[in-house]
């Protein structure tokens, strides 16, 4: 999915590095993850910061990811991408708790 | 004297109140005899009750969260407690009294309020300083799952050289196929005028 021309196949031990990261980031921004989530429970009121957050998310998309690629274009896509941020958001903020690790672990293999 | 011990998270927060097993040598501050819990959530009616509810509560919570993140239909009945999706922001909590006559309690939530749920469980779970029937995360991911991550990259590594390999050969040989070949020609016609 990214925009790259090597094909590098990822190790287990570099996933399990990545969620570790994931896990540590998210409690820290676990304010801000809460408040985009709560901005969309009520969008009207909010809808400011969903609407940043949803803009920024495309553009990362756009300039990391290759955008030639279907499940990109889905991502890119206003009607579809809402419940996969959503869903991303609140895998996030489940995992904040020093199990985090374990749980995004399940979580990623749910998804 | 009874301890109190409360896990907060944002707009959540929950208090245990109970007391240490003192025949198990237990320090003080512990808590393994639980009396009471309340779970308080901002701008919502206190939720409070006995230890035999705080369990089936936080299972509920948990089963319910896995639903919405694994795209079933979320939802979560049971005698205690039921937990239902208005729509992907918003969810339904009916909880149930074990009191005769006295009225279910509804709650609408959103996804924040849920996650700060969520991690007050998950602070509970965690405290050395609580004893309860722990509500377990699964450690055990299935071995299917797992050949599946690990395995499909060495799979794919395995059999598509071979397979690219023949279907090179195919094609090369294929091309043959139009080369004109005289001897054959010359062979037919002899057949055809035997003179």
């Amino acid at each position: 999915m990214r925009k790259s021309y090597v094909t590098n196949n990822i190790k287990l031990k570099e996933f399990d590095a990545l969620i570790r990261i994931t896990v540590e980031m998210s409690k820290y921004l676990y304010p801000y993850i809460r408040e985009i989530l709560k901005s969309k429970e009520d969008i009207e009121e909010n809808s400011v910061i969903w609407n940043d957050f949803n803009k920024r998310f495309i553009e990362l998309i756009k300039e990391r990811f290759n955008i030639d690629s279907m499940r990109v274009k889905k991502l890119l896509n206003q009607a579809e991408n809402d419940e996969i941020i959503i869903k991303s958001l609140l895998i996030l903020s489940f995992c904040i708790s020093n199990q985090g690790y374990q749980k995004l672990k399940n979580f990623l293999y749910i998804f | 004297m009874q301890n109190k011990l409360s896990f907060h998270q944002s707009s959540a927060s929950l208090e245990i109140i109970g007391l240490p097993d003192y025949s198990n040598n237990e320090n003080n501050d512990q808590i393994s005899i639980i009396s009471q819990w309340k779970l308080a959530i901002v701008d919502k009616p206190l939720i409070e009750g006995k230890i035999e509810h705080l369990g089936p509560i936080m299972d509920a919570f948990y089963v319910y969260s896995n639903l919405l993140i694994k795209n079933e239909i979320p939802i979560y009945q049971s005698k205690l407690i039921d937990i239902k999706a208005d729509n992907l922001h918003m969810h339904n909590i009916v909880l149930k009294s074990s009191k005769p006559n006295v009225k279910p309690l509804v709650l609408k939530i959103g996804n924040s309020l849920l996650s700060d749920t969520i991690n007050c469980f998950d602070q509970l779970n965690e405290s050395p300083k609580v004893r309860i029937k722990k509500t377990d995360i699964p450690s055990d991911i299935s071995k299917k799952l797992r050949f599946g991550l690990i395995k499909k990259v060495n799979f794919f590594n395995f059999f598509i050289p071979p397979f690219i390999a023949i279907c090179s050969l195919i094609l090369f040989s294929s091309s043959f196929i139009y080369f004109y070949s005289p001897v054959e020609n010359i062979e037919k016609k002899e057949f055809i005028n035997p003179e």
